[in-house]
């Protein structure tokens, strides 16, 4: 079901929502910007975005992104800091989803926050209930870009878990813009989704962030982050995605 | 002066043995002296002093929110004993709303509340009363400003019908965890001993609006101790149900394994150890079948170099093995590992 934000309290405009809801969980995608210097964000605690009703009355703890933009040219080169963390979100009421407010990056200028999150209630008296795990087939172009072991995903009716470890690329195409099929991958995903990792010089705090978009089977990235393949700063994506299917 | 203190004869006043009669309202108020049947608490005491001092506060108000005060109160009835509904002046209600106020660990305002406030009614499930344990189960949840109040008594006679004249506040800011509150350490802390199986404790639990100090209707309940409990608390694994004597390499942990949905509920503070970028947490108790299994959730970076990094961790809950307690692996995957770091939300289980 999709659905339009009803307000914030963070100066954000309209918020477009795409969900799978249920009685005791609900998954939520959007992707949107706000500006820290907006007047409602400074005066804002809490981020509050208010929502038609869910079908949960409140949550535990999930968590969303926080991507900042930070490209500085260098000697005719663009280096690429951008880079971002994960935040606190949590359904407070029906009518309202709330995210940490984090003030650390505000000197950055605008912000985007991805929300590719399920929120649970808990007490619900029963167990999980276990998903089946699927290893994600991938392919590219000679096989330029490769994915780690932990790249799969996990499918249900109307949405789909997904995690991918980036292992390399072939070095003629590492400043290319990336292309690769998924080619098991549950159909109706369309989605930006932040791709976490890589060193961040400018910006130690955190890793890089760069942005990928998966639509119709295909994982599209344009640009990297400047440390993309440093040791130890794994690249990842992590994301409950919401499939277009009919409810 | 004394006087024959009797309904009977309205306008006396004076008080005589023990015995105080007045006019408020046209109405004859008796009161009978009451003297403590039991040690003072530190609670009442607190409790005491702090009634005085907002009754003193109140001198402090200006003519204008005085007459605020006034103005509310003429809308609001307090208890009445005669069946005839009791007026309350100003600084009664200045006093009384404050005084939940301040109970509830907020602090006095001067300012009367714009007007009456409808406030919930307590609604609950069960409550399960042991020597052990003393829990409420399937709370009807209300958000803040909204904090439940629980009165209990000690163990009475099974036989005592009422007896909720005998129960004493055992918490002014229970917050329920998803409908359950445990309130054994407060009850022990307030009655002093372990209730009785076999007896019958009186309960009386209402919500109290700490932003007006309004309270809901009482609800008035009494359940019989038993040996044992018939509640089953949710499945989790919380600090106080790891393994004691083992090497442990969480500060923190709430594992929760009752959402009903595909996906389990983590928020674990991750330290890390030797050279292994993982965390292990051995538990007192064994994992069932259904509760083993792989799972993976966010982790974010809390070092104390300020490193906030979003990183991916996968979790293997184990069941115990031949001489290996049950545990659970938390074990960094994508991005920079930090320590500590905490993992929280919900992690997709297969």
């Amino acid at each position: 079901m999709n659905f339009n934000s009803t307000g914030n309290n963070f100066g954000a405009g309209t918020i477009s929502f795409k969900s799978h809801q249920e009685e005791n969980f609900v998954v939520l995608n959007a992707k949107f910007t706000y500006n820290p210097e907006s007047p409602e964000y400074q005066a804002a605690d809490v981020l509050e975005i208010y929502v038609p009703d869910l079908s949960i009355d409140r949550s535990a703890i999930a968590g969303v992104f926080l991507r900042f933009r930070d490209v500085r040219d260098s000697y005719g080169y663009t280096w690429d800091n951008s880079g971002g963390t994960v935040l606190k979100s949590w359904v407070k009421d029906k009518n309202t989803l709330c995210i940490e407010k984090l003030t650390n990056f505000d000197e950055k200028g605008e912000i985007t926050i991805y929300v590719l999150a399920l929120y649970t209630m808990l007490a619900r008296g029963g167990n999980p209930i276990k998903g089946t795990q699927t290893r994600l087939q991938t392919t590219s172009e000679n096989n330029y870009l490769r994915w780690g072991y932990d790249s799969f995903f996990v499918e249900f009716e109307h949405w789909v878990f997904l995690h991918m470890m980036y292992s390399g690329c072939t070095y003629a195409y590492r400043d290319s813009a990336w292309e690769c099929s998924l080619d098991n991958l549950p159909s109706g995903i369309t989605a930006d989704v932040p791709f976490c990792g890589g060193g961040n010089q400018y910006n130690p705090s955190v890793d890089g962030m760069s942005e990928a978009h998966i639509e119709n089977g295909v994982l599209t990235c344009q640009t990297r982050t400047a440390g993309f393949d440093d040791t130890g700063h794994e690249p990842f994506i992590f994301a409950f995605l919401v499939r277009d299917v009919e409810e | 002066m004394i006087a024959l203190p009797s309904i009977a004869f309205g306008g006396f006043s004076g008080s005589a043995k023990g015995v105080t009669a007045r006019q408020v309202g046209g109405r004859s108020i008796l009161s009978v002296r009451s003297w403590p049947t039991g040690q003072t608490t530190t609670a009442q005491v607190v409790r005491r002093a702090s009634m005085s001092k907002i009754t003193k506060s109140y001198k402090t108000l200006t003519a204008e929110q005085m007459r605020a005060w006034e103005n509310l109160a003429q809308h609001c009835s307090g208890a009445s004993v005669f069946g005839q509904k009791a007026e309350l002046s100003g600084i009664n209600l200045y006093v009384r709303l404050n005084a939940n106020r301040v109970m509830a660990g907020e602090a006095i305002v001067a300012d009367a509340p714009l007007g009456q406030v409808a406030v919930p009614n307590v609604e609950y499930s069960t409550v399960s009363v042991t020597p052990q344990l003393i829990v409420f189960a399937g709370i009807k949840h209300e958000s803040s400003p909204y904090k439940l109040v629980v009165k209990m008594s000690g163990s009475q006679s099974a036989g005592i019908s009422n007896g909720w004249s005998k129960t004493v506040i055992i918490s002014s800011e229970v917050e329920d965890d998803w409908g359950e509150a445990d309130v054994t350490k407060l009850y022990l802390k307030t009655i002093g001993v372990e209730p009785t199986p076999g007896q019958k404790v009186f309960i009386e639990a209402y919500w109290l609006d700490t932003s007006t100090g309004f309270t809901g209707q009482v609800f008035k309940d009494s359940v019989i101790v038993t040996g044992e409990s018939s509640y089953t608390p949710r499945k989790r694994v919380t600090m106080d149900r790891l393994l004691p004597d083992h090497e442990q390499h969480v500060s923190s942990i709430d594992v929760d394994f009752s959402s009903g949905a595909p996906v389990v509920q983590y928020d674990v503070m991750c330290e890390g150890h030797s050279n292994v970028a993982s965390s292990e947490a051995y538990l007192e108790q064994d994992l069932p079948e259904e509760l083993r299994g792989t799972s993976w959730a966010l982790g974010r970076g809390n070092g104390e170099d300020g490193k906030i990094v979003a990183q991916s961790y996968v979790m293997w809950l184990y069941g115990a093995y031949y001489s290996t307690p049950a545990r659970i692996t938390f074990a960094h995957r994508g991005g920079y590992y930090v320590k500590p770091t905490e993992v929280f939300g919900p992690g997709i289980i297969y």
